[in-house]
């Protein structure tokens, strides 16, 4: 090897280590990214956010052990097959899915959640068309719940 | 109370076609897998994994869940009746444990 090619290959190697670092995030994805392509095979970035769905969560929770959120939506019931609730900033950030039939009358559900830090909650349903909407939701949570 | 007990709340009477409440809620610890902070061993997650919803044997609705559910759960649907009929809960947790609490509705 001549010493041009030499400092050639020098220069391009030093260059790819020096990027290669900083091209990472654009790669990989944070685990609220992760989770939902994992679970509902589409990217979060696709999925739109509407009016139409309703989710109720305490502006401040005290005990992120504990946090009522309720989702309701006046899309009917008999187009919508599933629903996803998120946390974003949990250590798992899937927290329940849940199955709906039109014998269920209307998209209603609540429950009682944990929650690590002050964070968004999102709803996410799932239409019988195949498409995806969502809502969100910040929560500021004052002592987390988890650990 | 015991893991497992649940409370199955319903309205004793509806009118036909109406949309009922349906609550519930259960006794679990729902505790995330973690590391015992004197031991330091790995202690296993213990929670409820699934949750089935029938009235009258058909199926309504399903809740698959994981640790991020508080614990004690506690659940609300919605249903719609027709007739007269009995509300069940089947639920189970990644232990083997497989519990279900029935109530009843009369429709008029």
């Amino acid at each position: 090897m001549d010493r041009r090619r030499f400092f050639a290959l020098s220069a391009f190697a030093v260059v790819g280590l020096t990027l290669a670092p900083a091209l990472q995030p654009a790669f990989g994805a944070t685990k609220l990214e992760e989770e939902v392509q994992k679970r509902l095979g589409v990217q979060l970035s696709q999925i739109k956010e509407v009016e139409d769905i309703k989710l109720t969560a305490p502006t401040i929770a005290e005990s992120g052990a504990n946090v009522p959120i309720t989702v309701e939506s006046t899309i009917p019931v008999d187009r919508v097959e599933r629903l996803w609730i998120f946390v974003d900033k949990n250590p798992v950030p899937w927290i329940a899915d849940v199955s709906f039939t039109p014998m269920n009358g209307q998209v209603f559900f609540s429950t009682r959640i944990k929650m690590g830090e002050t964070s968004n909650v999102r709803a996410i349903l799932k239409l019988k068309d195949g498409s995806y909407v969502m809502a969100t939701r910040e929560v500021k949570v004052t002592a987390g719940g988890c650990g | 109370m015991a893991v497992g007990t649940g409370i199955l709340r319903v309205p004793r009477e509806a009118k036909k076609g109406e949309v009922v409440r349906v609550q519930m809620v259960i006794t679990h610890p729902m505790t995330p897998p973690r590391k015992d902070p004197q031991t330091g061993q790995e202690v296993p997650a213990y929670t409820l994994t699934k949750l089935e919803l029938f009235f009258n044997d058909k199926p309504v609705s399903t809740v698959n869940m994981g640790a991020g559910v508080s614990a004690n759960p506690f659940m609300a649907f919605t249903l719609r009746v027709e007739d007269s009929g009995v509300v069940k809960i089947v639920y189970e947790d990644n232990k083997g444990g497989k519990w279900e609490r029935t109530a009843e509705i009369k429709v008029s």
